[in-house]
C-alpha cells in the first residue's frame, strides 16, 4: 500500500528522504524559493514537538496496560502506594479469586459463548443476504441494501424497551438463549452493510466463468464467492465478535442472574460490590484483564486484518 | 480500497451477450428472496420493528406491567420541563460538538505526524487499541487515575508538589468524560483518515511540491480535498456512534452501585435511567420512549444536513 518509510527512494522524493534523516530538509529550498523555506525552518521545532506529543500520547496508552496488569497482582494497598512499582510479591490470588469467588469463570463461558455462536449465525444469516444484494441485478436490491443499513443508525436505547417486552412475552428475560438472538440480530445491519460494500468490489469475472462451465448460482455462491470473499468475511467476524465480547446495555437490561452474567456484568457487579465488602483493588484489576486480555490477544494476532475491516467500511 | 475501479468495470463488461450468463443471471434471480428473507426478517423484528413500536410506546404512558395509557404528546412536552432531560439533552450535543471537533483535529494531525514517522504502523496501532477494549474498562481505569489520591495526583504532588486537583467533581467530572471519549475516540478515526490520505498518490504531492506549495498548501489543496469523502463518511459515523456512547459514563457510577450523577447523563442514560436503570427503576417506559424517539429524530434531521453540507462533487484519482 504505501511505504512512507521506504528510505531507498531519497534520491527520488527528498521531501520523504528528508523526514527520514531529519536534518537536511533545511539545506534544500531549492523548488520553494524563500518562502516556503522560511516556512519549512519554522515548521521544524513544531513538528518535533507533535512528535513528542504522538509517542508520549503511545506512551499513555501502553502504560495504562502495563498499569492494568502489575495491579491485578498487587494488594489494594500497594496499587495506592506504588502504582507504577513492581509488585514486591505477586498476589496471584486475585486471578483465583475473581475466577472462581466472584464469578468470572461463568461469566467468561458466557461471553465465548455469546461472542462466538452470536456472531458466527449473524455472518451466517447475512452473507448470503450480502451476496445476493451485492451481485444479483434486481430493482429492490439497492433500496433494501439502504434499508439495512438504516439499522447502524438506530442505536440500542431506542428498541431495549420494546425488545424487553417482546423477550418477556416469549420468556426469553435473563436467559442466554434470549440475548444471543438479540446478539445476532442487532449486528445483521453492521455485517451486510460491510459485505455488500467488500462483495461489490471483487471482480465479476472468476463468478462468469464458472457460470460458464455449467455451476448453479449456489454453488457459484458457494464454491466461488465466499472463498473469494474470505478476508471480508473473516473481518466482520472479528470485529463482531469483539463487538459482542464488550456488549454492556442490552446484557444489563436482559440478564439478572448472577450465572448468567457476561464479563462486563461480572466486572460492574464486582465493582459495586466494593462497596461493601471492602476495596479490593487488585481483584478489580484482575477481573479487567480477564476481560481484557482475551482481546488484547485477539488483536495482537489480527490487528492488520481488524484494522483493514474499519477501513473498509469507512471507505466507500 | 479499489473499490471506484472495481464498480466501474462490473457493469459494462457484463453487456456482452454470453449464452452461460444470462440463464446464470435468470436462475440467480431465484436465490434472491430465499438469501434475503431471513437476514430482512430479523432486521425487521428486532431492529425497525422494536423502532416502530417505540415510537407507539412513546405515545403512552406505561410502566410495562399494567396496560397502556394514551397521552398523545404529553410525554415530550414533559421532556421540555424536565432540568435532568435537558441536561442529557445539551451533554448528549457537547460530545457531538465539542469531543467531536476534539477528535477530527487531534486525528488529523496525527495523521499529519505519524505517517512521516518511523514505525507509523506500531504507533498507528496502539491508538486504535482502545477502541477494541470494553468502555466499562476505560471507565474504570480513567476514572481510577484520577481519582483525588489516584495516579495523575501522586504524580503532580511528587514532580511538582501540587495540591491534589479534584478531577471527578462535580463540576469537573463532564469535562473528564469529555477528554476520556476524544483518548479512546482518536485512535478509530485516525485509522480512518490516515487509510484515506495513504491512498492519495504520491505524484499530487510531487507536483504541487513543484509549483512551491507549503505545507499548509498542500494539506489545503491536495491532501483535503482528496481525501474528503472518507472525511464525510467519518464525520456522520461519528454523529451516530456519539448518540450511542453509553458504557463510558455508566461506569462512573463506580462503586456506588447507583448511576452516575444525572449532570453527567447523555440521552442513553437519561432512557436507561428513566426504565430500568438504578437502585429503584422508575420504568416510566413511555416517556423514556418517547426521549429516545426525539433525540433518534433530532439525529436523523441532523445527519441529513450534514451529508448536505459535507458533499462536494467526488474527485475521481
Amino acid at each position: 500500500m504505501s511505504s512512507e518509510n521506504s528510505g531507498g527512494r531519497v534520491g527520488v522524493l527528498p521531501r520523504r528522504g528528508a523526514s527520514v534523516t531529519g536534518k537536511p530538509r533545511r539545506n534544500r529550498p531549492g523548488a520553494g524559493g524563500g518562502r516556503a523555506a522560511g516556512l519549512r525552518a519554522g515548521g521544524n521545532p513544531l513538528r518535533a514537538l507533535g512528535r513528542l506529543l504522538v509517542w508520549a500520547f503511545v506512551a499513555f496508552n501502553i502504560l495504562v496496560f502495563v498499569f492494568l496488569i502489575l495491579s491485578s497482582v498487587k494488594t489494594s494497598q500497594e496499587i495506592f502506594q506504588a502504582p507504577w512499582g513492581i509488585p514486591r510479591s505477586l498476589h496471584f490470588e486475585n486471578w483465583t479469586n475473581a475466577w472462581h469467588e466472584s464469578g468470572f469463570a461463568r461469566a467468561t463461558l458466557n461471553t465465548v459463548g455469546l461472542a462466538v455462536g452470536g456472531s458466527v449465525c449473524t455472518l451466517a444469516v447475512s452473507a448470503p443476504a450480502s451476496y445476493v444484494l451485492a451481485r444479483v441485478r434486481v430493482v429492490s436490491a439497492g433500496p433494501l441494501t439502504v434499508f439495512f443499513v438504516l439499522g447502524l443508525g438506530i442505536p440500542a436505547q431506542v428498541t431495549v424497551i420494546p425488545l424487553f417486552e417482546m423477550m418477556s412475552r416469549v420468556d426469553l428475560v435473563n436467559s442466554l438463549v434470549g440475548l444471543f438472538i438479540l446478539y445476532t440480530a442487532t449486528h445483521v445491519p453492521f455485517t451486510v452493510f460491510l459485505l455488500t460494500g467488500f462483495m461489490r468490489s471483487l471482480p465479476t469475472e472468476i463468478e462468469e466463468a464458472a457460470a460458464i462451465d455449467g455451476a448453479s448460482p449456489f454453488r457459484s455462491f458457494w464454491q466461488v464467492m465466499l472463498p473469494l470473499a474470505r478476508s471480508g468475511l473473516v473481518t466482520v467476524l472479528i470485529l463482531n465478535v469483539i463487538s459482542m465480547w464488550n456488549e454492556t446495555l442490552l446484557g444489563i437490561v436482559f440478564l439478572q442472574s448472577v450465572d448468567k452474567y457476561t464479563l462486563s456484568l461480572a466486572l460492574l457487579n464486582f465493582l459495586s460490590s466494593m462497596q461493601f465488602s471492602g476495596a479490593d483493588y487488585g481483584g478489580l484489576f484482575a477481573g479487567v484483564c480477564i476481560l481484557v486480555l482475551p482481546m488484547l490477544a485477539l488483536y495482537l494476532w489480527l490487528w492488520r486484518r481488524i484494522i483493514e475491516g474499519i477501513t473498509l467500511g469507512a471507505g466507500k | 480500497m479499489a473499490l471506484a475501479t472495481a464498480t466501474a468495470r462490473g457493469p459494462r463488461r457484463r453487456r456482452g451477450p454470453r449464452a452461460g450468463t444470462a440463464a446464470f443471471e435468470r436462475s440467480r434471480r431465484r436465490l434472491y428472496l430465499p438469501f434475503v428473507v431471513p437476514a430482512l426478517l430479523l432486521h425487521l423484528a428486532f431492529v425497525i420493528g422494536p423502532t416502530l413500536a417505540a415510537l407507539w410506546i412513546s405515545f403512552h404512558e406505561w410502566d410495562g406491567v399494567s396496560g397502556m395509557q394514551w397521552r398523545g404528546l404529553d410525554n415530550y412536552s414533559a421532556l421540555f420541563d424536565d432540568p435532568t432531560f435537558r441536561t442529557a439533552l445539551v451533554n448528549t450535543f457537547i460530545i457531538l460538538v465539542v469531543a467531536g471537533a476534539a477528535i477530527f483535529i487531534v486525528s488529523f494531525g496525527l495523521t499529519m505526524l505519524v505517517r512521516e514517522m518511523r514505525g507509523r504502523s506500531f504507533i498507528r496501532s496502539v491508538l486504535f487499541f482502545p477502541h477494541i477494549v470494553s468502555a466499562i474498562v476505560l471507565s474504570i481505569v480513567w476514572g481510577f487515575i484520577f481519582q483525588h489520591n489516584g495516579v495523575v495526583n501522586t504524580f503532580l504532588n511528587k514532580v511538582f508538589g501540587a495540591e491534589p486537583i479534584g478531577w471527578l467533581n462535580a463540576d469537573n467530572l463532564f469535562r473528564m468524560i469529555l477528554i476520556g471519549t476524544v483518548w479512546i475516540s482518536t485512535g478509530l478515526y485516525v485509522t480512518i483518515i490516515m487509510a484515506a490520505v495513504d491512498r492519495i498518490p504520491r505524484y499530487f504531492y510531487e507536483d504541487a511540491l513543484l509549483a512551491g506549495a507549503n505545507s499548509f498548501q498542500r494539506l489545503r489543496y491536495v491532501t483535503l480535498p482528496l481525501s474528503w469523502d472518507v472525511i464525510s463518511v467519518a464525520a456522520i459515523f461519528w454523529t451516530i456512534s456519539s448518540l450511542k456512547i453509553f458504557e463510558f459514563i455508566y461506569a462512573f457510577g463506580g462503586t456506588t452501585n447507583d448511576l452516575p450523577p444525572p449532570s453527567v447523563w447523555n440521552s442513553a442514560l437519561f432512557v436507561y435511567g428513566e426504565s430500568f436503570g438504578g437502585r429503584s427503576p422508575s420504568y416510566l417506559f413511555g416517556y423514556a420512549s418517547a426521549s429516545a424517539i426525539l433525540m433518534l429524530a433530532l439525529f436523523t434531521v441532523l445527519i441529513v444536513a450534514l451529508r448536505r453540507v459535507l458533499r462536494r462533487d467526488s474527485i475521481e484519482f
